[in-house]
């Protein structure tokens, strides 16, 4: 059993708030639920919408049946998301919106509580019962959940769809929460950036965690600076992250090459959105997979993650640290608006201990560049000792001068390529699901992961042999990350979010795989479960 | 040693006295050597710290700024020296001059100013004088020349001077005490460029320079005084604020985020937790 709600309206009327407080209330109470939006540009009208699914069993996606129940806002909601509707859904249509407001105000002098008498509505019609619902509640808070629960009652919709608590203790996260604690998790105690859709609340939780913590977030004027500013203080001793979308990393991909020549660890996150330029701020693709890859001139290594669940984020998020400080690289992590905005449940025990860099002292004649066999220099950095820590964005000789030596600049590059030799070892492996023996394998990355999983599960559930694998790691993609899979038998079809499926052709020009059947969406939306179950369904058949 | 000829700079070019006073200077500032980073960017005068016993992060043209501003940030400890020439620091790294005055850092700014780009070979720089004539402004620059002086004093940078690179006494005592003045300071140091700017030159600058002889405290005159330009060209402290507060910075290297504090993450508002 499962019940899927959307709320639809205008900016600025509290949607958000709904979404929160609901969701909130349903992680409180032990309901597996799943909860995304669909949002303008915009602070104020237009047309957003909110989606959760709440469910007896694990869910982590857009199920795209039809709705359960559909809460008109806004007169647009009619129009857009009444024709799915399921039969005997739930319209609170604007009519019945415009009551509660009215009540809102009358009984409690503002109509902004009719957000909260929404949350208790949409949880009577799941069966909660009104103790339940206001339990832990503040008594105000109580006061507006329990008059949405009468008005439900009121309008025999209470207990509609009733759904068992199934979910267990577990945390709820939103895919930007899950990468700034796994970023503090890995140590990150520097943080610069400038505000952008869709990553600028990676930035929100980093700076009220440096209200109470030993870390600092720094609002930079621009991303150029905020780059820099974050391998300043990486070279001064302290882990460093920025957090941009596409426009904002493409100002910034000077400082991703400075951070290769100079071998300065950093970590960089990329929440994508539909470009080019501008392009829908507010909506997902990925499509910068290809610009991530290129990113910086000249040739240096480079590691990218792409985590498609809650629980991969945190890990990934603070091996990034551990990784670019061992290999003295910039690493990725690539997300997108959908990841970002996305509220997911986790049950996996959070690891709560913190990785740290590691201080070496060095005499006078430390070279910060020593040339090893390896590639990779010791690290440290400045005012530990007598040791003078010298980085240089030229090219440089072993102690971090400028040279034009080209001798020396032959092994320079060969020092920092070699990194890509370790780098093959080291890799997070992708995830496999399904069958070992069907004849198609579906590939994805990021954020389609735990779509494509539930699509996958219910193909097989109609008795049709299939498989899926899951890249959390796309770069570097060596034979060894796929070797158990026999992929170069299979029939390959990609899934992803952009238009030229840019993945598939990294497949193709890292591994020589070539992908059969690419499944491509770009309107700014992400996939849905049955949406992907019909396409892959009739492409494995 | 190092010798001249290893350094990249034409023979008579400004930036050697420079070096050869910061080399001086220094060691006399009672900072240990080890204490003290440079930052620079890209152009003949951010090679500066190659040719000095310092630590340093030479980085990308005009951004020796918020590179400097990340390692104060992460390390207050630190003596933190901003080095590079006008086009880094007023032309590409302009926006970043601006900001980096606004975050009140304990930061000094040091700009080799020789109005002329000469790692390029001679165009213009942010602060050519009016209609000089040069490869790409051939018909003479038509641009207004950016005043670093009063810009930086209307940001509200609490310590403004400027030095002339040929008067080494009085350049050592600007610059020692630009690094020792607890706040964002900004030395201009007009520094002929032998080879592209055959206007500006030593000869030019010597007969124009006069000294202030002490800190001009009254922030609009010492915007007045730093409107000055041309027959005249005041050199010294010119603006100097000493009630001007620097922004704390909370201590984070090597303090380790702790368990508790994820705990208490997780309890509290970063991560909403069941």
């Amino acid at each position: 059993m499962e019940f899927n709600v959307l709320i639809g309206g205008e900016a600025g009327q509290g949607l958000f708030s709904v979404e929160l407080g609901l969701t909130e209330i349903l992680s409180r109470l032990n309901y597996y639920f799943f909860a995304t939006k669909n949002y303008m540009s915009r602070i104020r009208g237009g047309h957003n919408f909110h989606m959760i699914r709440i469910s007896e069993e694990p869910v982590h996606a857009l199920s795209g049946r039809q709705w359960d129940m559909v809460i008109a806002l806004d007169e647009e909601t009619e129009g857009r998301h009444r024709p799915d509707l399921s039969d005997d859904g739930i319209y609170l249509s604007r009519e019945l919106t415009k009551g509660i407001e009215k009540e809102a105000r009358e009984t409690f002098q503002d109509i902004r509580h009719a957000n909260t008498m929404l949350v208790g509505c949409v949880l009577a019609v799941i069966g909660v019962s009104p103790d339940r619902v206001t339990e832990g509640a503040e008594d105000e808070t109580a006061k507006y959940l329990r008059t949405g629960f009468d008005y439900a009652h009121r309008s025999s919709l209470a207990g509609k769809y009733p759904l068992q608590l199934m979910a267990g203790d577990h945390c709820k996260f939103d895919g930007n929460q899950a990468i700034a604690l796994g970023a503090l998790l890995g140590g990150c105690q520097f943080m610069a950036g400038y505000p952008m859709t869709p990553a600028t609340s990676i930035m929100h939780y980093f700076s009220t965690a440096a209200l109470t913590m030993p870390v600092h977030f720094e609002q930079a004027e621009d991303e150029i600076s905020a780059i820099n500013m974050a391998l300043g203080a990486s070279y001064a001793g302290v882990r460093s992250m920025v957090a941009t979308s596409g426009g904002g990393f493409a100002l910034m991909q000077e400082g991703v090459s400075l951070s290769g020549m100079t071998e300065t660890p950093v970590v960089i996150v990329l929440g994508q959105r539909p470009g080019p330029a501008t392009g829908l701020p507010t909506r997902t693709e990925q499509g910068e997979l290809n610009l991530v890859l290129h990113a910086g001139h000249g040739e240096f290594p480079r590691v990218i993650f792409a985590p498609g669940s809650i629980d991969e984020a945190i890990a990934l998020a603070r091996k990034s640290f551990a990784l670019a400080d061992r290999y003295q690289i910039p690493v990725f992590i690539l997300t997108d608006q959908y990841f970002a905005d996305s509220i997911q449940i986790m049950h996996d025990d959070i690891p709560k201990e913190c990785l740290s860099r590691e201080y070496p002292v060095f005499d006078s004649t430390y070279k910060r560049y020593t040339l090893t066999e390896d590639g990779i220099s010791p690290l440290t950095y400045p005012g530990l000792s007598n040791a003078r820590v010298r980085l240089d964005s030229d090219e440089h000789d072993e102690e971090g001068k400028i040279t034009e030596d080209l001798g020396l600049r032959v092994r320079m590059v060969d020092k920092r390529l070699k990194k890509f030799a370790m780098l093959a070892r080291d890799f997070m492996p992708p995830t496999f699901y399904g069958d070992r023996n069907a004849a198609s394998v579906i590939v994805c990355w990021g954020s389609n992961k735990l779509i494509v999983k539930e699509a996958l599960e219910k193909i097989m559930e109609d008795g049709q042999s299939a498989a899926a694998l899951h890249f959390g790691q796309v770069y570097p993609l060596t034979a060894a990350m796929v070797a158990p899979y026999g992929l170069e038998a299979k029939r390959l079809i990609c899934v992803e979010n952009n238009a030229r499926g840019q993945f598939a052709g990294l497949l193709k020009r890292e591994l020589g795989l070539s992908v059969a059947h690419p499944v491509l969406k770009y309107n700014g939306e992400c996939f849905t479960v049955s949406e992907l179950y019909y396409i892959l369904k009739k492409l494995l058949t | 040693m190092l010798k001249r000829t290893d350094m990249a700079w034409c023979p008579g070019c400004g930036d050697f006295p420079i070096r050869d006073v910061l080399e001086k200077v220094l060691p006399e500032l009672s900072i240990p050597m080890k204490d003290i980073v440079f930052t620079s960017g890209i152009g003949q005068a951010a090679k500066m710290p190659h040719y000095l016993d310092v630590n340093y992060m030479n980085g990308l043209h005009g951004r020796a700024l918020p590179l400097a501003v990340g390692i104060k940030l992460a390390r207050p400890d630190l003596t933190v020296i901003a080095y590079s020439g006008d086009g880094c620091n007023y032309g590409e790294g302009g926006n970043h001059f601006i900001h980096t005055i606004r975050r009140r850092l304990d930061i000094t700014i040091l700009t080799s100013n020789n109005q002329v780009y000469g790692l390029t070979k001679g165009q213009s720089s942010p602060t050519t004088d009016p209609s000089v004539k040069n490869d790409l402004s051939p018909a003479g620059n038509e641009n207004i020349p950016l005043n670093p002086i009063a810009l930086a004093i209307t940001m509200g940078a609490p310590f403004v001077a400027r030095c002339f690179a040929s008067d080494r006494d009085h350049m050592k005592e600007i610059i020692k005490e630009a690094i020792l003045f607890k706040g964002t300071a900004l030395v201009d140091i007009l520094q002929p460029c032998v080879t592209f700017n055959k206007i500006n030159t030593y000869q030019w600058l010597k007969e124009r320079v006069f000294k202030i002889d002490k800190p001009i405290e009254d922030r609009y005159e010492a915007i007045k005084t730093a409107e000055l330009w041309g027959d005249r060209i005041p050199i010294g402290v010119i603006y100097r604020n000493d009630a001007a507060l620097c922004r704390e910075i909370k201590k984070i290297f090597r303090e380790r985020i702790r368990e508790e504090d994820i705990e208490n993450q997780l309890d509290l508002r970063c991560v909403m937790m069941r």
